[in-house]
């Protein structure tokens, strides 16, 4: 792995500047959009530089009402039905793919069914959804967002999961197993460590897709509960679209990925625990 | 029961008489996903069924009518938006989805080698995926706007008039390629990270082994790296697939279907019909065509990745 | 960087948490900061009923400033002794998510917002409740709306059904025609408009005229326009040709002709030769509109109106006082309004607007506090009207007999002059109103229609044929939805057309 000539390296240089001119342009726009104000979203030619960095858009939408629309209240509920399904889904999901994984258990089938249960149209299970938790009276709480979401959640936990688990070579689960610890002490001490990346990846993935989340937040809450997804559409009305506002929410919504993404970023590291446990 | 090794490769080590299995331990293990799991999506399951027998239009104050399969023979039959749809996803899934893999797993390779900074590269590089996609439509709506859009006047900037953008949303012979566009901006990075991820994974001395054996880059990307990564590739790719059947809010931000339906999702259509129609029997009947068709997609890819797998030696 | 991500991450959770320690339960409201009350005009009497015992009344509505009167007058529901919870929903959620919540009989709600659209799907589920009993309540000053003050066409086809009331207009909104009325009163340009088609230039009394005019309009960048040398292209018009609305703007065209939707029974009208011609016209006429029409919305119609692209428009009512704002237009004082082109029938031009979305408000059947519910509809939709259609605040617009008497009160237009020649062109639009299709079913016809006059649009198919497909599919609908019952529910339809003067 030691191809490191100066070539090379402009190469790679390259590549991510384009891709960071490529991914970052948009999000750009978006940050400059959250200081703009009315004429200045649809303009010609484009306002690259508004005229005021004034944090007005960011207090009209955060404060909570009467000042403003509750965004505030949005990244609440938000954190707390995104950090609550991530959490059950890992819990649940990482020994069921070790499972899978390794076992096999209840055949290809169930594993199977367990990834088809991801792929059901979430329109059809809306409906179903709400008069179950109706009738639960769990419609408008945190609760009812954090389940419908594990529905979503816990298949791709486990089956990214397995991937990562089938990739790992048995023989150092296999050696702790021989020296004396259980299957789930081989999962607990060997195996989940090994796969540190893929559980980065996959928590910060399941915390980013409940946090955009946006058909099962729009019915099964009413007032009580509002994610950032619904604070967005509030901001437009038929008559008219708060660029600004909207900018802004969208500003603040990335600001938790981001900040859990840079803490997880050590656990990204390979042999990490590899040469640990060899040794 | 015993540990395989995830090549299949023949198990070497003797089974050890000395160590307590416990059989029920592999069981236990999963029996709280699939409780949770099987809780949930049951009664939605069976509940869709049943509507799909039905005849029941919530707009009227009938009750259900029993219809047998005539939902489905509409759907397979009589319903050229459906097809329409389904041909639309099809694009995305084909094109889209190829594309974010290709480019999500260049991308990774090359933050591999990285040896500073990989930690901000990769977490800039993700926040594409951390912006929800209602607020991503918005943002795409400003900037692929023909008239005051910044991305139509630096292409006429850039190129000294030369190259005048298209309208992107407007223009039904590119609208579908924009929702994609932006698709693709939204997602490669995740399949970066989860690239990413499987070559922290992957045992590094098998990489080594390659090398030393005199593997060019090429070489060893094609031969040794690849199908190692195949496994978590597919995985990915499989979990692009599902989500681009339900691609909703782009689409409904952007475009609205339109110009004509020529961005017309199978996720959009039938939102439509559930929840703006509320005809539930035949909104049952597209979701469950819709499943059988997302499962054959997937046992394709898992049966492909098998077979790959088998071949790859360790 | 580690400690500093989690100490910050640490930091900002509690900070959310500390700040929004107080939302809890407490009620959301909509809000617009810096947004004060418009002044009280005192023009419409009312009274405070007898105060309720501290009753909760929860409001769902469409998210943004349409729930803004609430906000406005929140000290006046704890004297009557109501305490208000606003539910916001999205602007496009509002159908799904009040229907969701009726068809599980879940009780949330008990004054609702809706678009006058649902009123037939609504009522004849029976998840309103009728309000006449509650508007002959005494004393009169408490109870009664005072209907016989709203326009016909709001009154009887979107607040009635089947002869009863069961909702209250909030907001009228109709279609009108602005248009840069220098460009028309330029004495270069007339010349030129007269040399060329021999006639006077003048804005457009008829749909036909509107392709002329708007041909004559369309310039290149480098051309002349009244005087001026063009840095951009400049288009005669412009439409909302987006997939979702579109349909209405075909609508605009097609309503002067007289036709409706259906006949007697229940047979599509809606691929007569009027018709078709009346959408051939609609594709015709976006060869003078910007090229990226066909991706227009609300924004963006408006938007290439006050940011000088495009000479004339036809769109709702409340683009004029965003016009009058500096902040939003810079084509302040030089628009012109006027009446929606109509059509030549007979030898005279018959105009009729459409009049599409608006909103009212309702109480629910299952509401466990209809009373109180019904007087907080009351009071927004009539008692503190004036002050809510006159603001720029909200997005509500003129629905009453009233709302023209005070030009006073629109304080956006510089003077009172303006304000008052706005609301007689309102006014004037809103005497023949076109209404949407508002029997059940409405959304699965209406998107029908939309769905192949944006296909026509685009070039997928032909006027004729799409409108063919139109008509199809409308069978198809009205077939699955109960033949019979759709006929009955029509003629519900027809006979307040004739109430409201539509039919004869």
């Amino acid at each position: 792995m030691r191809r490191r000539s100066p070539a090379r390296r402009l190469v790679t240089g390259l590549v991510l500047l384009a891709a960071l001119v490529f991914f970052l342009f948009p999000v750009l726009w978006m940050v400059l959009t959250s200081f703009k104000s009315n004429p200045e979203f649809f303009a010609y030619p484009p306002v690259f530089i508004p005229k005021s960095f004034a944090l007005t858009n960011y207090l009209n939408a955060m404060r909570l009402p009467p000042d403003g629309r509750g965004g505030l209240q949005g990244v609440r509920d938000s954190l707390i039905v995104s950090t609550g399904s991530m959490v059950i889904s890992l819990l649940a999901g990482a020994p069921a793919a070790y499972s899978f994984a390794r076992f096999r258990t209840g055949g290809e089938n169930l594993s199977f069914w367990v990834l088809s249960t991801r792929m059901f149209p979430p329109v059809a299970s809306a409906l179903p959804l709400f008069l179950v938790f109706k009738s639960l009276h769990l419609l408008d709480t945190h609760w009812a967002l954090i389940v419908a979401n594990t529905i979503f959640n816990l298949p791709f936990v486990i089956w990214l999961l397995k991937g990562f688990f089938e990739d790992l070579p048995a023989e150092l689960e296999e050696a702790a197993v021989i020296d004396g610890t259980t299957i789930f002490g081989a999962f607990r001490r060997v195996a989940l460590p090994l796969v540190a990346p893929g559980l980065v990846a996959t928590a910060l993935f399941c915390f980013i897709f409940t946090w955009n989340e946006f058909m099962f937040a729009l019915l099964l809450t009413r007032s009580d509960v509002r994610t950032l997804t619904i604070i967005v559409p509030s901001l437009v009305g038929g008559h008219e679209i708060l660029w600004g506002q909207v900018a802004a929410v969208g500003v603040v919504a990335i600001i938790p990925n981001i900040l859990l993404a840079l803490l997880l970023q050590r656990f990204l590291v390979r042999g990490l625990t590899l040469g640990a446990v060899k040794g | 029961m015993a540990l395989r090794l995830g090549r299949e490769a023949a198990g070497a080590r003797p089974r050890a008489e000395t160590v307590r299995w416990s059989r029920r331990t592999p069981v236990l293990m999963i029996l709280p996903a699939v409780v949770v799991l099987a809780a949930i999506t049951l009664f939605p399951l069976l509940f869709t069924l049943r509507l799909t027998v039905l005849s029941w239009e919530l707009t009227t104050g009938f009750p259900p009518q029993f219809i047998g399969v005539q939902n489905f023979v509409r759907v397979l039959t009589q319903d050229p938006r459906f097809w329409n749809a389904m041909a639309n996803t099809g694009v995305l899934v084909a094109v889209g989805v190829g594309l974010q893999a290709v480019i999500g797993t260049g991308l990774a390779l090359e933050l591999n080698r990285l040896r500073r900074g990989r930690a901000l590269v990769l977490s800039l590089l993700l926040i594409p995926v951390m912006i929800a996609p209602v607020i991503a439509g918005f943002q795409f709506r400003m900037i692929l706007n023909d008239q005051y859009g910044p991305l139509n006047y630096l292409l006429d900037a850039l190129t000294f008039g030369r190259v005048r953008g298209f309208a992107w949303l407007a223009d039904p012979r590119v609208a579908l390629g924009a929702v994609m566009a932006t698709d693709v901006w939204q997602w490669a990075p995740f399949m970066t990270l989860v690239v990413l991820a499987g070559l922290q994974s992957l045992p590094g001395e098998l990489l080594e082994a390659a090398e030393v054996d005199g593997a060019t880059g090429l070489q060893a990307l094609r031969r040794v790296t690849l199908p190692l990564l195949l496994p978590v590739i597919v995985i990915g790719v499989l979990v692009r697939v599902m989500d681009t059947f339900k691609l909703f809010d782009i689409v409904y931000q952007l475009t609205g279907g339109g110009p004509g339906n020529v961005t017309e999702t199978i996720a959009y259509y039938t939102y439509l019909q559930g929840f703006k129609f509320f005809s539930l029997g035949y909104t049952a009947a597209m979701s469950f065509v819709q499943l059988v068709v997302i499962t054959i997609v997937a046992q394709v890819f898992l049966h492909y990745q098998k077979r790959v797998r088998g071949g790859a030696v360790a | 960087m580690r400690w500093n991500a989690r100490a910050l991450c640490a930091v900002v959770a509690a900070l959310v948490l500390a700040l929004t320690a107080g939302t809890g339960s407490a009620p959301t409201g909509p809000a617009a900061a810096a947004m004060q009350a418009p002044k009280e005009q005192h023009a419409i009497t009312w009274e405070y009923p007898p105060k309720f015992s501290n009753v909760t009344v929860n409001v769902v509505g469409d998210a943004g400033h349409n729930l803004a009167p609430y906000e406005f007058w929140r000290d006046h529901f704890p004297k009557a002794g109501i305490t208000i919870k606003i539910i916001e929903v999205p602007f496009e959620g509002v159908y799904e998510k009040e229907k969701t919540e009726f068809v599980a009989g879940s009780g949330a709600f008990d004054v609702v917002t809706f678009y006058p659209a649902y009123i037939g799907d609504f009522a004849s589920n029976g998840y309103l409740e009728p309000l006449d009993e509650y508007m002959k309540k005494q004393p009169d000053g408490v109870w009664n709306p005072h209907q016989e003050d709203v326009l016909p066409p709001f009154r009887e086809l979107y607040n009635k059904w089947a002869g009863k009331t069961y909702a209250l207009t909030i907001d009228g909104d109709a279609h009108m025609m602005i248009y840069r009325k220098d460009l028309f009163a330029n004495p270069a340009e007339q010349a030129a408009f007269k040399a060329r088609y021999g006639r006077a230039l003048a804005p457009p009394q008829t749909w036909d005229d509107w392709l002329r005019v708007g041909a004559f309009f369309t310039r290149k960048k480098g051309q002349q326009l009244a005087g001026q040398t063009l840095d951009r292209d400049f288009y005669g018009s412009a439409e909302f040709a987006k997939r979702g609305f579109s349909f209405a703007w075909f609508v605009d065209r097609w309503a002067a002709s007289g036709e409706l939707y259906f006949d007697d029974t229940m047979k599509p009208q809606i691929n007569t030769p009027a018709a078709v011609a009346a959408l051939q016209n609609f594709v015709d006429s976006l060869k003078n509109a910007p090229p990226d029409v066909r991706g227009y919305g609300y924004d963006e119609l408006r938007d290439a109106l006050l940011n000088g692209n495009v000479a004339m428009v036809v769109q709702w009512t409340d683009v004029p006082k965003k016009g009058a704002d500096p902040s939003q237009s810079k084509v302040v004082g030089r628009l012109g309004y006027g009446r929606v082109p109509g059509l030549v029938i007979g030898g005279k031009v018959v105009h009729r607007a459409m009049m599409p979305v608006g909103r009212v408000v309702a109480v629910a059947a299952s509401s466990k506090n209809k009373l109180a519910a019904y007087w907080v509809a009351k009071h927004i939709a009539y008692d503190m009207s004036l002050e809510d259609v006159s603001t720029a605040f909200t997005g509500l617009d003129v629905n009453r007999g009233v709302h023209f008497k005070h030009p006073e009160a629109y304080s956006d237009f510089k003077t009172t002059a303006e304000a008052a020649s706005y609301l007689d062109r309102v006014k004037e639009a809103l005497a023949d109103g076109y209404p949407e299709i508002f029997i059940p079913g409405a959304a699965q016809y209406e998107d029908a229609l939309d769905l192949h006059v944006n296909k026509a649009l685009a070039g997928q198919e032909t006027p004729k044929q799409a409108l063919d497909a139109v008509a199809k599919e409308w069978t198809a609908i009205t077939d699955r939805l109960g033949r019979q019952k759709q006929i009955e529910l029509w003629h519900q339809a027809l006979n307040s057309y004739k109430i409201a003067g539509l039919v004869k």
